[in-house]
């Protein structure tokens, strides 16, 4: 079925303002890091191709901006994600407690068919500069186990350190997801029109 | 809403509905449709109870009067249509003139129905094309059997709906089709004729109409958007030179004409030197009427006000850093413990890792160190470190959440660090800021230093790297400093390892160098007046000077800006500044630093801008865009309070962009809908097509920062003072137009790819700081004028 037509999953990153939504996005997308990226304002996006499990996917990674007060915007970018990556700042304690936050948020404004299962993945970032990490990775891995046990990595988008893997694993999990919401979007063969379907079926009879 | 279930079929290719009814099954029946190709349709279930008939009876009357169903339905009276094969007498249906059952099967329950074309019956008596001509707008069935194409004939909307009520209906004209076979063709084409012309002139009418409503929507809605007066742009193309400025101002600086500077503004721009000058009367800042005494005794009055709420700010900027450092100590200790699990060499452990951090800090462009003061946090970090580290820091932070009168902290804390780093760094302020109202001459630049060097941000990163250092020099023990230095080898900024070698030193290079940025002849009336109005001043300065001896001192000197400023702040509130002042810092470092202007210097200034406003402005607080909003004003006028003053005016319009602050926002979508809808109908299709409002969140950037991250600096500036000067001009949102201006100057682009959403958000993405602002501009003037034409011509 995936292999049918293109396919296209929907990922969007959240976290903190500060805490590399942006470097992540284009460590990973373009294998480099600049210093010079602004705080992100309204929403971009990337596209990359990847193979997943011998299928070529497009992942669609959507960066958003940090402050929650902007994320009144978020439905319109949330909608149709097929994964969700939570970005917080090793060195900075309190991007790693606003994770929860962000976790609840997005399961409201993008309000998937299955929030227990929707797959997140949990992105602990900037351990270039462990003299600095006060969030240690036990903590971390601790939190993403309690909250469905979502994959947890420990990155740095400075250095690119395990930016490939924790994007894969992310393609993985969305294309899981994606996979599923296929499922249930298949072409039915059928159409039922039974139970409420029979309202319709009346509003035929006006619209004619 | 149903339209969201909406089928769409084209029933042109069905030709054959095979209807399946199983006697006991659980459904009522099952159509499938079955095309040309002999391609079988998706079949159709239906529930019991009459649903498969009704819907067939729906197909056979939407099939007339071009189609029919061959057989056709029965009619029953008091049940309507039947199958025909049911047992009763039932009558034709009126749609059959010739009705030829073929004879069915008594025992099945299947029925196969032709779709028959009548047209294709009708072949033969086609030979005039005439009567095509008034059936042409369908042609042949179009029916869908569910739904309708709502979203296509929304496009001119009265056009295309109104006329079909007054149209006769349809089977009226095929009504004499069908005479017309049998009756002579004279009459046939007389009938004819009457029915076009009928048609044609309501159509017509239907078209004015139309027309008439849609100029009244603009009347209504848009009319508010542009100055109903057009102001020409003759001779205006030159914009404002210095030449026509110094014309227009009169000897004292009293501008009578502003009418014609802003007209000059909007239509040719300022030349770039002039705009120091004249964008604090474009932003309203400056009275035209004013003179120019008047202007200067209102900035310096201005810089007064402003310097003492930054020392209000700055006050409390201290104690977030104080708390900000036990904070990032619990947490490290914690860390520490969670990883070695020593709990009885945290203690000692404390200021190493301090001052290690630091140095990281310092050397790295991300400041992390701002994070850690999220208050929230705080309390169970500091009750997860009672558990494991019980002693030392127990009274310690207790005090600190509770009271954050550093006074009181400052006793009951062991590492004394804290405390002094307020010592350390108010005492100067105090000096620079009542300094600042004294001297006349350009005290501004003096205070940018003064802050630079006492607000514990150090050239290149403001990340209160150098407030450890202070720590680490007032906590009176050189151990930690040789720890410092062995535990950070890898540090390589020089200056750095040479503060943190010699503490002492250094902290008297901090009062040193902030006493030199001030005038060196007012030192001692500075001093005179400190004194005067507080009894710590002068030992202040010694503790600066003399460092770690002055335990005492420095306390008194803590408390003294806090109850100077009117007494203790509300853990609320150091919260929620602390909170802004980490964001502010995070933002401000990342604020155009490829710019040539924001050297570390200029970042200090625009920083205090900001914390400034947001200081003023707690309620609203920092948002992201502020920085933007400041930083091309700050280029242009490369003064702080200055610009903090022009900023506001800014701010007194573009607040209400930011969320949680009004709606504003929406409104910009909706007029920028409601524009394209009106000028550009095919944009406004092809938008429509693709979905709804979130359409327009490509637009959300430009209107938060006014167009600043879509072009160069270059061009901010010219668009910036021509939204500015619209306001008096032609538009009050002069933005919407530019906006609109964007949209249509790429609208082959957009329309010949049929961008959706996404599309055009990664395309204007793309296009950041690549457009072509002169032709933007006049563009936008250009649909302004289109607009105000269309109002205009009633």
């Amino acid at each position: 079925m995936a292999t049918k037509k293109k396919v296209l999953l929907k990922v969007i990153i959240l976290g903190d303002t500060g805490v590399g939504k942006t470097s992540l996005m284009n460590q990973y997308v373009n294998r480099k890091f600049s210093n010079q990226y602004k705080a992100t304002i309204g929403a971009d996006f990337l596209t990359k191709e990847v193979m997943v499990d011998d299928k070529i996917v497009t992942m669609q990674i959507w960066d958003t901006a940090g402050q929650e007060r902007f994320q009144s915007l978020g439905v319109a970018f949330y909608r149709g994600a097929d994964c969700c990556v939570l970005v917080f700042d090793v060195s900075a304690h309190s991007s790693f407690k606003s994770l929860d936050s962000w976790r609840d948020e997005f399961l409201i404004q993008a309000s998937p068919r299955d929030p227990e299962n929707f797959p997140f993945v949990v992105l602990g970032n900037k351990v270039d500069l462990e003299g600095d990490r006060v969030v240690s990775s036990k903590k971390a891995q601790q939190w993403c186990q309690s909250k469905n046990n979502m994959p947890y990595f420990e990155t740095s988008a400075k250095e690119g350190q395990n930016v490939e893997q924790a994007f894969q694993t992310i393609a993985r999990n969305a294309l899981k997801q994606e996979s599923e919401v296929e499922l249930y979007n298949e072409f039915p063969g059928e159409i039922k029109l039974t139970g409420e379907g029979s309202r319709n079926n009346g509003g035929d009879n006006c619209a004619c | 809403m149903y339209w969201d279930y909406a089928i769409n079929l084209n029933l042109d290719e069905v030709v054959y509905v095979h209807c399946h009814q199983k006697s006991e099954g659980e459904h009522g029946g099952t159509i499938v449709l079955v095309g040309q190709d002999g391609v079988q349709r998706s079949p159709i279930i239906f529930p019991k109870g009459g649903h498969l008939l009704a819907f067939l009876s729906c197909l056979e009357n939407g099939l007339l009067p071009h189609g029919q169903l061959d057989p056709p339905l029965w009619s029953q009276r008091g049940k309507g249509k039947v199958f025909p094969r049911l047992r009763r007498k039932s009558r034709l249906t009126l749609s059959s003139t010739e009705t030829e059952v073929p004879p069915i099967e008594e025992e099945t329950i299947d029925y196969v129905f032709q779709i028959i074309s009548k047209k294709r019956r009708e072949d033969i008596m086609a030979s005039h094309e005439l009567w095509q001509s008034p059936t042409c707008r369908s042609p042949r069935v179009h029916l869908a059997s569910t739904s309708s194409s709502s979203t296509t004939s929304n496009k001119s909307i009265s056009i295309d709906h109104s006329p079909l009520p007054l149209t006769p209906p349809p089977h009226i004209l095929t009504g004499n089709f069908q005479t017309a076979a049998t009756a002579p063709s004279g009459t046939s084409l007389q009938i004819l004729c009457d029915t076009m012309k009928r048609q044609i002139i309501s159509r017509a009418f239907y078209g004015w109409l139309a027309y008439c409503r849609h100029l009244r929507t603009v009347r209504t809605h848009l009319s508010g958007l542009v100055h109903i007066d057009m102001i020409s742009g003759e001779g205006a193309e030159g914009g404002m030179t210095r030449e026509v400025w110094t014309g227009l101002m009169k000897e004292d600086g009293y501008v009578e004409d502003a009418g014609e500077a802003f007209r000059l503004a909007y239509y040719g721009g300022v030349e770039p030197d002039l705009r120091k000058e004249v964008w604090p009367f474009l932003l309203g800042h400056h009275l035209f009427h004013s003179t120019r005494e008047e202007r200067v005794q209102k900035d310096l009055e201005f810089k007064q006000s402003y310097e003492t709420t930054m020392s209000e700010w700055l006050a409390v900027e201290a104690i977030v850093r104080q708390k900000d450092k036990e904070v990032m100590a619990v947490n490290l200790a914690k860390l520490s413990n969670e990883s070695t699990s020593g709990t009885d060499s945290v203690p000692p452990n404390l200021p190493t890792l301090d001052n290690n951090l630091s140095n990281d800090v310092f050397e790295d462009n991300m400041s992390s160190l701002s994070d850690d003061s999220d208050e929230a946090p705080v309390v169970d970090e500091y009750e997860d470190a009672l558990d494991s580290n019980p002693e030392p820091l127990q009274k310690g932070d207790e005090q600190s959440n509770t009271q954050p009168d550093p006074q009181h902290q400052a006793p009951a804390l062991i590492e004394t660090d804290p405390v002094k780093v307020s010592v350390g760094k108010k005492p100067p302020h105090q000096d620079s800021l009542s300094s600042g109202t004294t001297r006349s001459d350009s005290p501004d630049e003096g205070m940018g230093d003064d802050m630079e060097e006492e607000d514990s941000k150090p050239g290149g990163s403001k990340n209160g790297g150098q407030t450890d250092d202070e720590n680490s020099s007032h906590t009176n023990d050189v151990p930690s400093c040789t720890e410092q230095n062995s535990s950070c080898p890898s540090d390589t900024k020089p200056p750095q390892d040479q503060e943190t070698g010699s503490p002492l030193i250094k902290t008297c290079l901090i009062s040193i160098t902030s006493n030199q940025s001030m005038d060196s002849g007012h030192m001692s009336s500075v001093s005179d007046t400190m004194s005067g109005h507080e009894q710590a001043g002068p030992s202040q300065l010694t503790v600066c000077m003399e460092g770690e001896e002055n335990c005492p001192g420095s306390r008194s000197s803590c408390i003294s800006p806090v109850s100077s400023n009117g007494g203790v702040y509300t853990t609320e509130l150091l919260e929620s500044f602390g909170l802004n002042l980490h964001r502010i810092d995070k933002d401000v470092l990342r604020c155009d630093r490829n710019y040539y202007y924001f050297t570390p210097d200029n970042l200090d200034k625009l920083r205090n801008i900001m914390c400034t406003y947001v200081w003023e402005h707690l309620d609203v607080g920092y948002m992201q865009g502020m920085c933007d909003l400041v930083a091309p004003i700050l280029v242009i006028l490369d003064e702080e309070s200055l610009t903090y003053a022009c900023f506001c005016c800014l701010m007194d319009r573009m607040a209400a962009n930011f969320p949680t602050t009004g709606g504003v926002m929406d409104n910009h979508f909706a007029n920028m809908r409601s524009l394209i809808q009106i000028l550009d109908a095919e944009m406004f299709e092809l938008m429509q097509q693709n979905g709804d409002y979130t359409h327009f969140y490509f637009c959300y950037r430009w209107f938060l920062l006014d167009f600043k991250r879509e072009l160069v600096y270059d061009d901010v500036f010219r668009v910036w003072e021509s939204i500015w000067a619209a306001q008096q001009v032609s538009s009050a949102h002069f933005n919407l137009f530019i906006a609109l201006a964007l949209v249509e100057l790429y609208r082959d682009i957009i329309l010949a790819n049929t961008m959706d959403f996404t599309d055009i958000i990664k395309f204007f993405n793309e296009m950041a700081e690549r457009h072509d602002a002169k032709a933007v501009l006049s563009l936008a003037r250009d649909l302004v004028l289109q607009l105000q034409t269309l109002i205009d011509n009633k």
